[in-house]
């Protein structure tokens, strides 16, 4: 399964968010630390989800790396991470 | 402790602002390590920078005291602030010059306010 389809099979049964994109940046990065060929190393993850109310940013970060898992989380490279709870502006 | 933990200790409760990063605040050897070292300069924050590049205990090491994946880090007054992301929401929302007022940092609130103004 492509990475990204794992990060948002679990990211969706660890918070129902109401919002979540996945977007693989690795292209933007060909040739830069971390990439591979076949990419999947550069990923940016917007998720809005109630579950984040009340939760401070480093709380919200730590929630997100626990629920993708130390598989996902060791092989990929880089991730951009805009953590909202319902509600929120940005 | 292992001496990794208390090699750390010593750098975050020794040094008001540290930056654990790729490469150094003179030449960043990532786009993230490099975003937030370019805040600093530019806000005149004085910081010690920790190139994990050239310290491969430090660069593990790093990870499990924060127990955060991620390099760059930034740590004030020996606590963790966070990575790329938080550093820049923080800095976009003001919430960085309140922490730097708040732990007796000195910075320049008009370079803040020109990042803010130049982003908005």
């Amino acid at each position: 399964m492509a990475v990204a389809d794992t990060m948002r099979e679990r990211l969706a049964a660890a918070f129902a968010p109401t919002v979540l994109e996945i977007v693989d940046e690795s292209e933007a990065h060909r040739g830069h630390a971390g990439w591979r060929e076949g990419g999947q190393t550069h990923f940016r993850i917007t998720i809005t989800a109630t579950a984040f109310a009340g939760m401070g940013r480093i709380a919200r970060h730590r929630a997100v790396h626990a629920a993708l898992g130390p598989d996902i989380v060791g092989r990929i490279h880089a991730l951009a991470l805009e953590i909202r709870a319902a509600g929120e502006g940005g | 402790m292992s001496d990794v933990r208390a090699r750390i200790r010593q750098q975050v409760d020794g040094n008001d602002v540290v930056l654990y990063m790729k490469g150094t605040k003179m030449m960043p050897q990532c786009g993230f390590s490099s975003r937030i070292a370019g805040v600093l300069n530019f806000i005149g924050v004085d910081f010690v920078d920790v190139n994990v590049l050239a310290d491969e205990e430090i660069r593990q090491g790093i990870k499990e005291f924060s127990d955060w994946p991620t390099i760059p880090q930034l740590y004030v007054k020996g606590e963790f602030v966070g990575g790329c992301d938080i550093v820049t929401e923080m800095t976009l929302s003001g919430e960085l010059d309140q922490l730097f007022e708040t732990k007796g940092i000195p910075f320049d609130r008009a370079a803040a306010d020109k990042i803010r103004e130049a982003n908005a």
